[in-house]
């Protein structure tokens, strides 16, 4: 590492025990070690030639009081674990419930997460193999918590939580075999057409598959957020950091921007005129469209 | 066609979505880079890593997804995104939305439009008259004396445009000069007597118009002094002053009726050989056929909720009372200031109605030169 770094990383430290509230007597040794982990992690890992300004900005911008809360907790300070029990309890229930099924499994989980963060395990050193040394400092703690309790519920639950296929899954994906030979329409007028529309379907898949892959990655994930994990709006722009608004727009010029790439692949690379290519968007969509319709037509029959 | 072209590119979409078969990559991020990717706390460089990671991985979107409701980043990167305006500013920019720009912009250009199309058609209209009544002046001039004009049948003033030497007068007492001691014989009364204004309506209801004319020659008006007040005086204390401040005591009223007598007397002189000439006894104006006519052509106006009649070119409120004293205030005297400055509706109707008016506001009158 740099060593002008280390000069950096001390002057951090004392700029961040100087700014916190409660600094638990924490000296700049105890510090250092967790600010270095950090900066190589966000910034270093990205560009080792990271100016100095940006990473004493950057120090400074890290969450003092709950750095200096989570150091005294992992060197055995029983004030500061109570402290963070104390502040944290609300916290940690409420993330485990909102990943559990029921109270008694919430409360669990809860448990479980105190335990993960007191280090009842033992690492190779001898020291307490506690979640805490993963907290950087860069977030809020409630977050990072938040965080923790949300993949340990994943872990636990894992085997109870796999989704058992439903019938609408099923419909689902009866819908999405559609290109590969099983119309379940019979709105398609000769069998010709049929086979002609499923090709142009399988290129127009395949096309706009690669078009998305192709994307810049903030747009890709804003696909992905709402087409593949079905996120609302609003909640696909808080993963963004933008409003549901902006997540809209951004939503609407990647599909006119996804069209223009997939008209370019088919004229480009499977021969497709111009002409063709629109009119097999308007088919192919329309198709689609008559399976809602007639998917939603055949569950409404099931119900009654 | 954007619509339906962005459409069929969502229902593509979505199928797309459904058929996802995308490999889970091996390595995910742990909680730290969750929980600060969550709250947009990430440098650029790392946090596009962490993008790029998210738009493959299903299961580390899934947190970030979770994380990010629950610690409500968007409400802090918009207000941070965006700019705080400052009032003025955001009022401005409320003015320059599109929303307004597309309803605001034509309604303006109807207004204008109504607008110029108000004042062309009032010009138009008023055009005939004010012809009417120039030729009414010039055919009356002859006919009536300088002492005693025609309008002077109907008991209040035409407006002049030369100041007459009572109007001199009048407007000497307004501006608190010391009372002058009489007008002189041959002009109009400095006091408006009011009450002949009596008006023509009272007058055209009289059977007998020469016997009304002699009692009103005999007997003294009931208006009994000219109103005037200081300027610093609000106009509702200026029609209080006048009551108590009859100018000079005793004297100054004796020389008033002195020149209301010999201005009536002057109205006589003037109606006699006019009568002889028109032969119109049984109306008793002293006017020849055409201004005759153009005279009695009245011109109704509704202005600032008042209703106004033009009789001779004074415009009369409807509501005018002629047992009641009018304050005389001249257009852009500080008394007329002051009062339109209290009642601004004094001075629309002012602006609108040209010449002499006499209006009735608040239980006041004031004649308006």
């Amino acid at each position: 590492m740099n060593i002008g770094f280390e000069k950096l990383f001390e002057e951090g430290a004392g700029r961040l025990l100087a700014r916190a509230s409660d600094n638990r007597s924490l000296g700049r040794e105890a510090m250092v070690p967790r600010i270095t982990a950090a900066v190589e992690k966000y910034l270093l890992k990205d560009d080792p030639d990271t100016p100095h300004a940006e990473i004493a900005k950057f120090i400074d911008e890290m969450q003092a009081d709950d750095l200096c809360l989570i150091i005294a907790c992992e060197r055995g300070d029983e004030n500061a674990w109570n402290d963070l029990v104390g502040r944290f309890t609300t916290t940690v229930r409420s993330a485990a419930r909102s990943a559990s099924k029921n109270e008694d499994a919430a409360e669990d989980l809860a448990q479980s997460i105190w335990a993960e963060l007191y280090g009842l395990r033992t690492r190779k050193d001898g020291m307490p193999a506690s979640k805490l040394a993963y907290y950087s400092g860069r977030g809020s703690l409630a977050g990072w918590l938040r965080a923790v309790v949300a993949q340990l519920a994943v872990d636990v639950f894992r085997k109870q939580s796999r989704l058992v296929q439903t019938e609408e899954d099923t419909d689902l994906d009866r819908l999405a075999h559609v290109a590969e030979g099983q119309p379940i329409v019979a709105g398609i007028p000769s069998p010709e057409e049929s086979i002609s529309n499923r090709f142009a379907q399988a290129d127009i898949q395949q096309a706009l598959n690669q078009s998305v892959q192709e994307l810049p990655a903030e747009d890709r994930l804003l696909v992905k957020l709402y087409y593949f994990d079905n996120l609302r709006l609003r909640e696909a722009g808080a993963v963004l950091g933008v409003h549901e608004a902006t997540a809209s727009r951004r939503l609407t010029r990647i599909q006119t921007d996804l069209r223009k790439r997939v008209t370019k692949i088919l004229v480009d690379e499977r021969g497709w005129t111009q002409a063709e290519t629109e009119r097999s968007f308007a088919e192919v969509a329309q198709h689609l469209d008559t399976d809602l319709e007639s998917l939603l037509a055949t569950k409404s029959t099931k119900g009654i | 066609m954007k619509q339906e072209t962005n459409n069929e590119m969502d229902l593509l979409l979505r199928r797309l979505g459904r058929r996802d078969d995308a490999v889970v990559p091996e390595a995910h991020l742990d909680a730290d880079e969750l929980s600060a990717y969550a709250e947009n706390v990430l440098p650029a460089a790392a946090r596009a890593r962490y993008t790029t990671h998210l738009a493959e991985c299903s299961r580390c979107r899934s947190f970030v997804a979770q994380l990010s409701s629950s610690a409500g980043v968007v409400a802090t990167t918009e207000s941070a995104a965006v700019p705080e305006l400052s009032g003025f500013r955001k009022f401005l920019a409320s003015l320059f939305t599109p929303m307004v720009l597309r309803y605001a912009a034509p309604a303006l250009g109807l207004i204008v439009v109504a607008a110029i199309g108000f004042v062309v058609l009032r010009r138009s209209q008023s055009e005939p008259y004010l012809a009417r009544n120039g030729a009414a002046e010039t055919q009356q001039q002859p006919v009536a004396s300088p002492a005693a004009s025609i309008s002077d049948n109907y008991g209040y003033r035409m407006s002049d445009t030369a100041p007459s030497p009572g109007r001199v007068n009048e407007e000497k007492k307004e501006k608190h000069e010391p009372a002058q001691p009489a007008s002189p014989p041959n002009a109009p009364p400095a006091v408006a007597s009011v009450d002949a204004e009596v008006s023509k309506e009272k007058a055209a209801a009289q059977p007998k118009p020469e016997e009304q004319r002699a009692s009103a020659a005999n007997e003294p008006p009931p208006v009994k002094t000219e109103p005037a007040a200081t300027p610093e005086e609000s106009p509702r204390a200026e029609a209080e002053t006048v009551k108590v401040q009859p100018v000079a005591g005793r004297q100054a009223k004796k020389e008033l009726r002195v020149a209301q007598r010999e201005d009536k007397d002057n109205l006589a002189r003037a109606k006699k050989p006019a009568d002889a000439a028109s032969g119109s006894a049984s109306t008793g104006f002293v006017v020849d056929g055409a201004a005759a006519a153009a005279d009695m052509k009245t011109d109704i106006r509704t202005v600032a909720g008042r209703r106004f009649r033009k009789h001779s070119g004074v415009w009369v409120d409807t509501d005018y009372d002629s047992s009641k004293a009018a304050v005389t205030l001249s257009r852009g005297s500080e008394q007329y200031r002051a009062l339109v400055a209290d009642e601004p509706s004094i001075k629309t109707i002012a602006d609108q109605l040209d010449g002499e008016i006499l209006v009735v506001w608040k239980g006041h009158t004031y004649r308006i030169r």
